[in-house]
């Protein structure tokens, strides 16, 4: 036997390796959100000069910019492959499930590295104190881990329409709101040194654990159709 | 390969922006069988094969791929069962013949020995340049690479659109004599062409005239 058998979630790890040999190649989109991260990050700190800011606004920049970073990014895993033309190849040979579990992961550990550069630098530009790590940590985990799970699913929806880039963040935030208030709000309540509650923390993680259910249900009919 | 797969056309039609492609094709293609479909430019053997993958829908009509003559095959089973050499079928710049292979193989769920995907790069003439990103290769490199796929993926069901575009003769010999091996291995063939000679393998013709 020349060949073995491969269950999805082992084409799905394929399609991730794959990712992320291309990224590390070309470094196209993890070098769009680090620059990305960078100036906005930049122009807010000038634009304060120094000045002290509420835990609110704090809280809104930093998922203000999470999120546009997101929508600058992660829509590449689709388009970039509608535009490369390798997602007739893609289309031809995977398996929905497998495409979708893989883009994710792969979104997933894109959005969590560049919230890695993003919060030290962040705390250190707007001169704010953070007591609660592992909150803080909790919230940015599963507050980026819905964005990516959201992005992944309306990157597909859209790399098959003409309006690629205005559509992605028009279709992406609606359906971002709640966790986005939500993790916004646990947020604030961190940099006040204030423990989030269980109802925030819990639906933070339930709305992932929804998103990545439909987008589950939902994929192959937008894969084989 | 395991399995064979017969193939039918039932009452196929395709409309693209109110102009009508093909009206009524019906046609029933068995294991070890080759139909040509030919046609001038535009006139729809490209859109009929893409049809026949599932990646394009009828406008009426439909296509049953049957696994050895018997069971229906599922639209998200058709990856298992089709080999599509392709204009559209296009590699990953970045990676390395060897890897988009690999690659391919894995996600549509096979693993396949890494001298097993050498010895398909050997056979189309790409052993030498098996290590080297995809973008430097040249169309006709591209194509023989479609091929090597193909004979990794070694599906029972080839769907050829132009297989012996950007080829030079060497190359138009190695796509003749795959074609021969794989009818005689029971391969159902669909072939676009407008090629006399490939035209000549088949057994049933579809002309989109």
């Amino acid at each position: 036997m020349h060949t073995k058998k491969l269950t999805w979630p082992n084409s799905a790890w394929a399609i991730l390796y794959k990712d992320l040999l291309c990224e590390f190649r070309t470094r196209y989109a993890l070098g769009t959100l680090t620059m990305f991260t960078l100036v906005t990050l930049s122009g807010i700190s000038m634009t304060l000069a120094g000045a002290a800011i509420s835990s609110s606004i704090a809280a809104m920049l930093l998922w203000i910019i999470l999120f546009f970073c997101a929508m600058a990014g992660l829509a590449r895993t689709f388009v970039y492959e509608q535009e490369a033309g390798t997602l007739f190849t893609l289309r031809l040979y995977a398996n929905g499930q497998a495409v979708l579990a893989g883009k994710l992961l792969f979104n997933i550990l894109l959005l969590q590295l560049v919230t890695a550069l993003l919060i030290p630098l962040f705390l250190i530009f707007l001169n704010i104190e953070v007591h609660l790590w592992g909150q803080l940590v909790y919230v940015l985990f599963f507050g980026t881990v819905g964005v990516a799970a959201v992005a992944t699913l309306t990157a597909f929806m859209v790399s098959c329409t003409n309006a690629k880039g205005s559509l992605f963040t028009v279709i992406t935030f609606p359906l971002l709101l709640p966790q986005f208030l939500t993790a916004i709000a646990a947020t604030e309540q961190i940099l006040t040194d204030m423990i989030p509650s269980w109802n925030e923390c819990f639906f933070l993680a339930g709305y992932d654990a929804t998103v990545i259910a439909a987008a589950s249900l939902l994929f192959d009919y937008l894969w084989y159709d | 390969m395991e399995h064979s797969v017969t193939v039918e056309l039932v009452d196929v039609t395709k409309y693209y922006e109110n102009k009508c492609l093909f009206r009524n094709i019906s046609k029933k293609l068995l294991p070890g069988e080759c139909l040509t479909v030919t046609g001038p430019n535009g006139s729809g053997k490209s859109t009929l094969l893409k049809i026949i993958s599932g990646l394009v829908k009828t406008s009426s009509g439909k296509i049953n791929l049957r696994c050895n003559a018997n069971r229906l095959i599922s639209p998200c089973e058709r990856a298992k069962y089709i080999g599509f050499v392709s204009p559209e079928l296009v590699f990953y710049k970045s990676l390395t013949g060897y890897e988009n292979i690999d690659f391919i193989a894995k996600a549509s769920g096979m693993a396949a020995l890494p001298e097993f995907i050498m010895a398909s790069l050997q056979r189309v003439g790409l052993s030498g340049q098996a290590h080297e990103p995809v973008i430097n290769y040249s169309t006709g490199m591209r194509q023989r690479l479609k091929f090597a796929l193909l004979l990794v993926l070694n599906p029972p069901l080839w769907l050829l659109d132009e297989p012996s575009s950007n080829l030079d003769t060497a190359g138009k010999k190695l796509v003749a004599d795959l074609i021969h091996k794989a009818l005689t291995r029971s391969t159902s063939i669909i072939l676009a062409t407008n090629e006399a000679e490939e035209a000549n393998y088949a057994h049933q013709k579809i002309n989109l005239a």
